[in-house]
């Protein structure tokens, strides 16, 4: 089967990131760029269903600025076998981004699509569903375990309280979970090779899809900051104030 | 708690802009398929297994150490995996050529892999340490038989390489070593001795281990001009187990996770390397990539001990700062990177951190120039300029990454005494690195004695035109005339003080000794201000960008506080000219 | 101007977080309607029916609905929204699965999980792990919202006396069927929902020494997670991550033991209302989040904290 595999480019996640002084947005000049962390989760995934025989072929796709072809040069390195970038410099939504997929998808055809849950810059936890909306193909989010049989998915999901199965029909869309497996590094042959590997780019126009957006940031602020508590001698003191002080137990 | 993120952003400046050497590939056909793309992918990567793979590492080898039963040393918890994750990654194979199934990359990338490699877990490194060394060594001066039976194995990791040299009476001088080495009527050699400070001698991470020794043949003369190489592997190609036993390891103030062994040597069946008598020389090509190494250690400790130090002085709050920075409000105690005291501290760590890589890397694109140059007189020139930078690299980097490890452990207190932060392995890590590999006083007499004044100065004057050249191109530039201007300056005094003591050598020859420490020091200040001098420029202009605005900082930092101590250094090898009295025997 | 929220339950039960759903629709404004779609799902509806503040419950009753399959639902629920203004949801790991489908299904943006509502179009919702918090305003026709329950106080369960009203189902889409579920068997809650959540980090030094947090977890009622560091070290499962990567949580109570507090800790749980530390190194950073720090030896303190409470 053909999977696509989606990937994008995010703040790393080790970056402790700072609201602009404007509280216009966060401040992202100078700070260190990577995959999102459910991407490289993604992207192992369809790079392990290719190894075990189930996939033939592994697409790697993202929406965003030139820069994130190092991305998809990572994925490539990682194992897809082709890419595609579709360039923007404008941040998009979830829906924007799922029609833009959902054109990919029209072309491609792929029996998979894994996306991450969700990119750790919006938090939004959208698109895969999204892109399943669209397309009208059975979504599996939050997966920790896919099992292929046949024409049909056997997805384990990370629910509230424990793990749901359920089975789709292919084609459909999953989207990662933390525990779906542990991404490798990229071996430093693969790296090579990756660059030989064919990486295309379009734009959202060549798409004919329109990248509109009802919604609007007005202002972006640092949370509101902890102050320190105080410090207790003795477990006696931590019990009595968590009883009497923070009524709490 | 101990932190590493690869400095990506300054590898990338030192590489891509520093010295240019996309461009430089571009006219080397072994690289003619790297551009800088994949240059900084490959970098990036590396930095993510030594961050992920060998940083968690590190605290805990050093913790729990080697152990050694009954001839068998075993490495610490995750030792092992991590080899078998860097050998499977691809990375051991970095530089080695293509053909023997190597990745065929520069020298350059390699060392910004170690850079992160000793900055993460260097008791670790040590273990492949040498590896490209003896693949170098093999390469040059093996026999077909031997390349083929070994190069690949070398190459793909499955086989450990460590040297043999020292000897409880051979340190420095290995001309006393006292090995033997007797012919066998097959062509084979039959080595006989003990050796100790074998780094990796007995380890767990490979089933075979290949012994380069150091010894003597029954017709051998006396002293250095008297040894050979021999090629000694702990399991022979039949299965059998050679006759080297390891009879013990170190117990170290630092690297405690590299087993440092004893070797005992009985009859044990080896070939020859190189020429009879010539090991040396045989071993000389590994030495310059391997002393460039080391040197590499000393930045790595440098880059670990700055990026811990710097975020733990912004956490830190102590006392109240007599300036804040334009904006921060008051508070009961502020962070003590707003103390002038550690702003000199953080802001010394970070300029000769940086300043150190771009030196460095320097030095190992200099070993690519020479071997993969188009022209052979850029070739010559390379190599004859790498061989001078060598020993400066190796002894003030070394040097550096010690004494910068140790203001970082003051920038933590009494935090950084104890080890809880780690700091304080930093410190006790850095200290092997100025003694091994030809010790740093070693290395000041190879820099005076043979490198500067064995040429009649003509290396000096070389490397001294290209920083004059530089301060050249930065004269016109607002941001950076002052710094030219004292480069050239310190180029000239330099070059006066090397003038004089090759003049004063001839009434005096111990005269040179004496000074060497010292030159060796200044031409490490000089070569930092070159280094600054073409970041500043770089920079100059761009001040918009933090990156580079704190480029033209640390220009300015160095400048003003740091290259004053090349007067010193001047004053001091005026000074060697008093004779030194003996102590009582 | 009508709000929909969709119930969250297990077809027994109404689920907490609907009634904290609730109050971020009462502070948006206009009539609420609570959405019950599940298979034999009537004593959720009775429940839902009490809640104050709401007017009417619908109810999907039927086998197609019972888990709550997005492929089922979303269309049931986009065809519903068309008369309201808004549709909320709980941020649980079912709402984040079908409301994006709701979403695209009306061609809308969702707004995701949700803190605080400024305005009927202005909403605050946090972003890049909860180090920003981002206001955003939606001109959408039909507002999709996620809801981060933790940031709501419940509306009260008791003393409404809303209508209900049957709907048809929404049928099989027959693209996805049900084949089994696994349930957590510990009698502790859930970690994103416990009262109370005590976690271990690389301190406890091994994954048998988690055993004293089990012991006083079950003291408490709490649910035990782990730093990402604990995890690492092999201490943990992974699903008991508090941090970035992991779980959010916010419970009353948030006992961090062995902790440091590296920053991807602290985006996990630093909206928890009390927050206490237990920890040997005094400088650790988690007690300057920590509204109760002790700094002690764990193994010492574990015990008597025990048989203290």
């Amino acid at each position: 089967m053909k999977i696509l595999v989606t990937v994008k480019r995010v703040v790393d996640y080790n970056v402790k990131v700072r609201v602009k002084a404007d509280n216009s947005a966060v401040d992202l000049a100078n700070v260190k760029m990577a995959m999102n962390p459910f991407c490289e989760i993604a992207v192992e995934e369809a790079v392990r269903l290719k190894e075990r025989g189930i996939a033939s072929e592994i697409v790697a796709v993202s929406v965003g600025p030139a820069a994130a072809q190092e991305q998809l040069r990572t994925a490539l390195a990682l194992g897809a076998d082709r890419a595609l970038l579709i360039e923007t410099d404008e941040e998009l939504g979830s829906l924007a981004v799922a029609k833009l997929l959902k054109a990919v998808v029209d072309k491609e055809q792929p029996q998979l699509v894994i996306t991450g849950k969700q990119a750790i810059d919006s938090d939004n936890n959208q698109t895969g569903q999204m892109l399943a909306a669209l397309t009208g193909y059975a979504q599996g989010t939050f997966a920790s375990k896919l099992e292929p049989a046949g024409d049909k998915l056997k997805v384990v999901r990370e629910i509230d309280g424990g793990l749901q199965t359920l089975e789709l029909a292919l084609p459909a869309i999953v989207t990662t979970d933390l525990r779906l497996n542990e991404p490798r590094y990229a071996s430093l042959p693969n790296i090579m090779k990756a660059k030989k590997k064919p990486l295309e780019t379009v734009t959202p126009a060549d798409l004919g899809v329109s990248v509109a957006s009802t919604l609007k940031t007005l202002k972006v602020e640092a949370p509101a900051e902890r102050q320190a508590g105080i410090k207790v001698g003795s477990v006696a003191e931590l019990v009595e104030k968590l009883k009497n002080e923070a009524k709490v137990i | 708690m101990w932190h590493y993120q690869a400095p990506l952003r300054d590898m990338r400046f030192v590489i891509e802009e520093w010295l240019a050497a996309p461009a430089d590939w571009q006219r080397m056909p072994a690289f003619a398929a790297l551009d800088v793309e994949l240059a900084a992918q490959v970098v990036e990567e590396a930095g993510r297994f030594a961050g992920g793979v060998l940083a968690p590492l590190n605290a805990s080898g050093d913790r729990q150490g080697c152990r050694f039963d009954n001839g068998r040393v075993t490495t610490p918890d995750g030792f092992p995996a991590a080899y078998q994750a860097f050998v499977d990654g691809g990375w051991a194979a970095l530089a080695c050529a293509e053909e023997h199934g190597g990745q065929g990359l520069p020298q350059l990338l390699n060392a910004a892999l170690l850079e992160m490699i000793y900055s993460t877990n260097h008791a670790w490194a040590m273990y492949p340490g040498i590896a490209h060394g003896a693949y170098e060594c093999l390469r040059a001066h093996g026999t077909p038989e031997l390349r083929e039976r070994y190069l690949a194995d070398i190459v793909s990791g499955e086989i450990l390489p460590t040297m043999c040299l020292t000897e409880p009476q051979a340190g420095s001088d290995v001309g006393l070593l006292r090995s033997r080495a007797e012919p066998a009527a097959d062509g084979s050699y039959r080595i006989t001795g003990g050796k100790i400070f074998a780094s990796g001698g007995e380890h767990d991470l490979t089933e075979n281990i290949l012994h380069l020794v150091l010894a003597r043949l029954p017709d051998a003369p006396s002293g250095s001009r008297g040894i050979s190489l021999f090629l000694v592997p702990k399991r022979l190609p039949d299965g059998r187990h050679n006759a080297v036993r390891c009879g013990g390891i170190e117990h170290k103030l630092g690297i405690r996770g590299s087993a440092t062994c004893t070797l005992s040597f009985e009859q044990a069946e080896g070939w020859l390397l190189g020429e009879p008598h010539r090991g040396l020389a045989a071993m000389f090509v590994m030495m310059n990539s391997a002393r460039l190494h080391v040197g590499l250690q000393g930045l790595g400790h440098a880059e670990a001990a700055w990026q811990n130090a710097a975020q733990y002085a912004a956490e830190r709050r102590q006392m109240r700062a007599v300036r804040r920075p334009e904006g921060r409000a008051e508070a009961p105690a502020d962070p003590i990177h707003y103390h002038p005291a550690m702003r000199r501290t953080l802001l010394e760590l970070r300029t000769l951190t940086e300043g150190m890589r771009a030196l460095g890397y320097w030095t190992a694109h200099l070993l690519d120039q020479a071997e993969q140059g188009a022209d052979p007189a850029l070739r010559a020139q390379a190599e004859s300029r790498a061989q001078l930078l060598t020993p400066l690299v190796k002894a003030y980097f070394t040097e550096q990454g010690f004494r910068l490890a140790s203001s970082a452990l003051q920038v933590f207190g009494g935090y950084g005494y104890v080890q809880d932060y780690a700091v304080e392995q930093i410190l006790r890590d850095s200290r092997i690195a100025m003694i091994y590999e030809g010790s740093n006083e070693i290395q000041a007499n190879d820099l005076l004695l043979r490198k500067v004044l064995g040429d009649g100065g003509a290396a000096l004057r070389g490397l001294l035109e290209t920083f004059r050249a530089e301060a050249e191109a930065a004269s016109t530039l607002p941001e950076c005339g002052g710094f030219a201007t004292a480069l050239g300056q310190y180029c000239d005094r330099l070059a006066t003080a090397a003038e004089g003591l090759a003049a004063a050598a001839a009434q005096d020859p111990e005269r040179p000794y004496r000074a060497a420490g010292d030159f060796l020091r200044l031409l490490g200040l000089v070569a930092l201000a070159f280094a600054w001098v073409r970041s500043a420029r770089l920079a100059a202009g761009r001040a918009d960008d933090p990156f580079y605005a704190g480029k033209l900082e640390s220009a300015a930092f160095f400048f003003a506080y740091l290259l004053p101590e090349a007067d010193h250094r001047l004053a001091l090898i005026e000074a060697s000219r008093q004779p030194l009295p003996f102590l009582p025997e | 101007m009508a709000i929909l929220v969709i119930a969250e339950h297990d077809n027994a039960v109404l689920a907490a977080a609907t009634l904290n759903t609730v109050t971020a629709a009462r502070a948006i404004g206009g009539d609420i309607h609570v959405l019950v779609a599940g298979s034999g799902c009537a004593a959720v509806a009775e429940s839902a029916a009490k809640i104050a503040g709401v007017a009417k419950v619908l109810v999907a009753d039927d086998a197609a609905c019972a888990h709550l399959l997005a492929e089922n639902v979303a269309p049931l629920i986009a065809g519903l929204a068309k008369g309201y203004s808004h549709v909320l949801a709980p941020a649980s790991t079912n709402g984040k699965n079908y409301l994006p489908r709701v979403a695209a299904l009306l061609d809308v943006e969702q707004i995701s999980e949700i803190v605080a509502v400024e305005s009927a179009d202005t909403f605050k919702r946090p972003i890049y792990a909860g180090n920003a918090i981002a206001t955003v305003q939606s001109s959408a026709p039909i507002k999709v919202i996620s809801v981060r329950a933790t940031a709501f106080d419940a509306a009260a369960g008791e003393g409404g006396s809303a209508s209900i009203e049957a709907l048809a189902g929404a049928g099989e889409a027959g693209k996805s069927s049900f084949v089994g579920e696994e349930l957590a068997k510990s009698d502790r809650p859930e970690l994103t929902s416990a009262r109370v959540v005590i976690s271990g980090g690389r301190g406890l030094q091994s994954g048998e020494n988690f055993g004293l947090l089990y012991a006083l977890a079950d003291k408490l009622g709490a649910a035990v997670g782990a730093s990402r560091a604990a995890v690492d070290a092999g201490f943990a499962p992974n699903d008991m991550q508090v941090g970035q990567t992991g779980k959010i949580v916010a419970p009353d109570l948030y006992i961090a033991v062995g902790i440091s507090g590296a920053i991807q800790h602290l985006a996990g749980m630093k909206d928890s209302k009390v927050i206490v530390a237990i920890n040997k190194d005094a400088e650790a950073p988690i007690f300057q989040v920590a509204d109760y720090g002790l700094v002690a030896d764990l193994f010492e303190v574990l015990p008597e904290l025990e048989r203290a409470l």
